[in-house]
């Protein structure tokens, strides 16, 4: 670090983090705002603060239940993605075998499919499975997006734990497999964890697939629960600014805790080390 | 592989077994729909159509439509044929009714067709309908349905020929009455939905489709170029040792994190003509002239769109662009200064080069995302005002979902598809092989 920080410098950093906070403080500035502010002026604070377009937010839509179908398939998604990539990923990474660029350019290929080259074969698919409008009706077409992801950024994790170790675990006489679960698993567990939030994340966001398969309300996610809240004729934005608020709470919680994780999984991919 | 005593896998023989299910997955649910995507979009094939809801090489004939048809034909040309006494008509017309009778006969008694048709002509005597597809449904020999179509055809161009020729009232009614019965037969036997090429043709040719690429391509280039600039002008002024870091890197997150459908569903909110506090904004700093503009202009939509996406990504790229800047060394910038270089000449000579691959990464997959983009769009202005934002992604799902028309839709996610391709080989050819460097194991 060979710049200083000065007053100039926290200036900026404070209008950045301003801009870019922005509407998260307006919309959460908006839902207390009782509806006849909403709508008449432009007022940063409201004199008299409600929870009434927290009870409409709740009331008129199953917001939690979206919560819940959201947690659910987006953890199912990351438990099934972990577990087979975190294999394929040590394997790629630390096994003797061939076609390991092959394997790789193919997971890399599968990340970058759009999602709409393969919704209405999926879609046909869950149909014909009769899974509509059930949790593994998301889950099966989220792993497309989760597991190529996974495996990327696992294999970048698994690259770093030093060969020794195995090397002397091999000495020792245990079994590949055995190395795996006693030595690489406990050492990658930091990068495996990285790599779930990340994957919880990407599941918990995804909107066409949910918006398709899970049609009915009942079974619908956050993403695609609360871009309905508009409806024909007026726009209830107390009510959209207080659910907005609701189902950011889990991600902002996420992030706070789990922030120095998450960058290091983003930047895992990108910067050589 | 934990029991002691079963048979060992050699080490090699280990990570085979353990890419496997990857392997398995992604080919189950990513490269097999992509080929089934081409597939579809060469079939003229449409969810809402039952006679079209499959993608099919062969003749099918619905059996309800027939036999409930059928039904008629002895009658209707029996009748015809009573009328035609004595005139040049008869033979023909009892030509055609022997005919149809050795046709009928004949798919009466095919072993695949006889049982089904029993069942479903017992259920059209007693006016039950047949909603059960397996049954209703029944595939036919090319050879046989080919047969009777030109039988049933030729019929229906004899007997138009002659009504034109002929004066008489009752004869008249009577021949038109069996085209018509002729017809009902001859739609019952469904011709195989298999269309080729056609449906690129159309839309190749569909002023649509290019301006949902060019909005695609526009909102792509022209937002990834500022997440790119700003995101590296950020990268370069917080570079550096501060009091708040925590704060800065949660607040870079929370955008990336939330999900693009919310996102949207906020800055819809602020963009609102009537409510929306950043077009009253700028309204107020003479911006736009109105704040209604920022949504209900094809301008001021396609703005808004690339403002929304640039807010959500821009943190992003600019701490992936950090991450890359912190691996320089120091060293090369105190070498590059005792060597008389500027600021400007450090930025160019030793931090461009030295992040080219982080950028070039970050812009691969930024661009993909970009050009892919549907959730941000689709809820934010639905494409509109007048599709003047539509991407190439809400096009195709308004036709496959909206039209139910998964025929003509694959033609646009297989375009998609090309375009990511093509995205994606331009972009490996930049980077070359240090996208899978770090990855493959001891080197």
């Amino acid at each position: 670090m060979r710049k200083r920080a000065g007053a100039s410098f926290y200036i900026f950093l404070s209008l950045f983090i301003f801009v870019i906070m922005f509407p998260f403080l307006w919309v959460f500035l908006t839902s207390i705002k009782p509806t006849i502010e909403i709508f008449g002026g432009f007022n940063w604070f409201t004199s008299n603060p409600t929870f009434q377009s927290y009870e409409n937010a709740i009331n008129t839509r199953p917001l939690f239940l979206y919560m819940w179908n959201s947690i659910a398939i987006s953890s199912l998604t990351t438990i099934i993605a972990i577990s087979v990539a975190s294999l394929a990923a040590y394997s790629v990474t630390r096994l003797p075998i061939k076609f390991k660029g092959t394997i790789l350019g193919i997971v890399l290929a599968a990340a970058m499919f759009p999602q709409i080259a393969i919704i209405s074969p999926i879609f046909n698919l869950i149909q014909g499975l009769g899974l509509r409008n059930s949790y593994m009706g998301l889950v099966i077409p989220y792993i497309t997006i989760s597991l190529p992801l996974a495996i990327w950024i696992l294999a970048t994790f698994f690259k770093k734990i030093p060969f020794e170790l195995e090397e002397s675990a091999k000495l020792d006489g245990a079994t590949p497999f055995q190395t795996f679960r006693k030595i690489i698993f406990p050492l990658a567990a930091p990068g495996v964890f990285t790599t779930a939030i990340l994957v919880f994340i990407a599941a918990w966001n995804e909107y066409l697939f949910a918006l398709t398969i899970n049609s009915d309300d009942n079974w619908r996610t956050v993403p695609v629960g609360l871009s309905m809240y508009q409806s024909q004729y007026t726009i209830p934005w107390g009510d959209i600014t207080a659910a907005t608020v609701i189902v950011t709470i889990p991600i902002v919680i996420i992030v706070l805790l789990f922030q120095r994780r998450i960058v290091a999984g983003l930047t895992s991919g990108s910067v050589k080390e | 592989m934990g029991k002691k005593k079963g048979f060992q896998l050699s080490e090699s023989q280990l990570g085979y077994l353990m890419v496997l299910p990857a392997l398995v997955l992604i080919a189950a649910v990513t490269l097999w729909p992509v080929a089934q995507s081409f597939w579809n979009s060469m079939f003229d094939y449409r969810l809402n159509d039952p006679t079209r809801n499959q993608t099919t090489l062969s003749y099918q004939i619905d059996l309800e439509t027939y036999a409930n048809n059928y039904f008629y034909i002895d009658r209707d040309l029996s009748s015809l044929e009573d009328e035609a006494e004595g005139t040049d008509l008869q033979p023909i017309v009892m030509q055609v009714r022997q005919d149809i009778d050795t046709y009928h006969e004949e798919l009466t008694t095919l072993p695949e067709v006889q049982e089904q048709y029993e069942i479903v002509d017992e259920m059209v005597m007693n006016f039950e309908p047949v909603n059960d597809r397996d049954l209703r449904y029944s595939h036919l020999d090319n050879d046989f349905a080919e047969g009777y179509i030109d039988l049933l055809e030729d019929a229906q161009d004899t007997f138009t020929d002659s009504i034109a020729e002929i004066g008489d009232g009752d004869l008249e009614s009577s021949l038109s009455q069996a085209t018509a019965t002729l017809a009902s037969v001859d739609r019952s036997l469904i011709r195989p939905n298999f269309i080729g090429l056609t449906n690129y043709g159309k839309y190749l040719t569909d002023a649509r489709m290019w301006s949902a690429m060019w909005n695609t391509v526009f909102f792509t280039v022209v937002s990834v170029f500022f997440e790119l600039t700003i995101g590296l002008a950020v990268a370069l002024v917080i570079n550096r040792a501060f009091i708040g870091r925590g704060a800065v890197r949660a607040a870079v997150l929370i955008p990336w994190a939330i999900p693009t459908a919310v996102s949207a569903m906020m800055w819809n909110y602020l963009y609102d003509g009537q409510s929306g506090v950043v077009a009253h904004y700028f309204e107020q700093l003479g911006l736009i002239s109105d704040a209604s503009v920022l949504l209900s202009t094809g301008s001021g939509a396609m703005f808004s769109i690339i403002l929304a996406d640039v807010w959500k990504t821009m943190p992003y790229m600019a701490l992936l662009l950090l991450a890359g800047l912190q691996t320089i060394p120091e060293s090369l910038y105190e070498a590059a200064e005792v060597d008389g270089a500027n600021k400007m000449q450090q930025f160019i000579n030793v931090t461009l080069p030295m992040l080219k691959s982080a950028i070039l990464v970050a812009l691969l997959f930024r661009t993909l995302d970009a050009f892919r983009v549907f959730d941000l769009i689709y809820v934010l202005t639905g494409g509109g005002p007048a599709n003047s934002t539509e991407s190439i992604s809400v096009y195709a799902y308004q036709v496959l979902f909206a039209q139910s028309n998964f025929g003509e839709g694959s033609v646009l996610s297989v375009i998609v598809f090309l375009a990511v391709a093509l995205i994606s080989i331009v972009f490996i050819k930049l980077i070359g092989s240090d996208l899978f460097d770090g990855k493959t194991g001891k080197n």
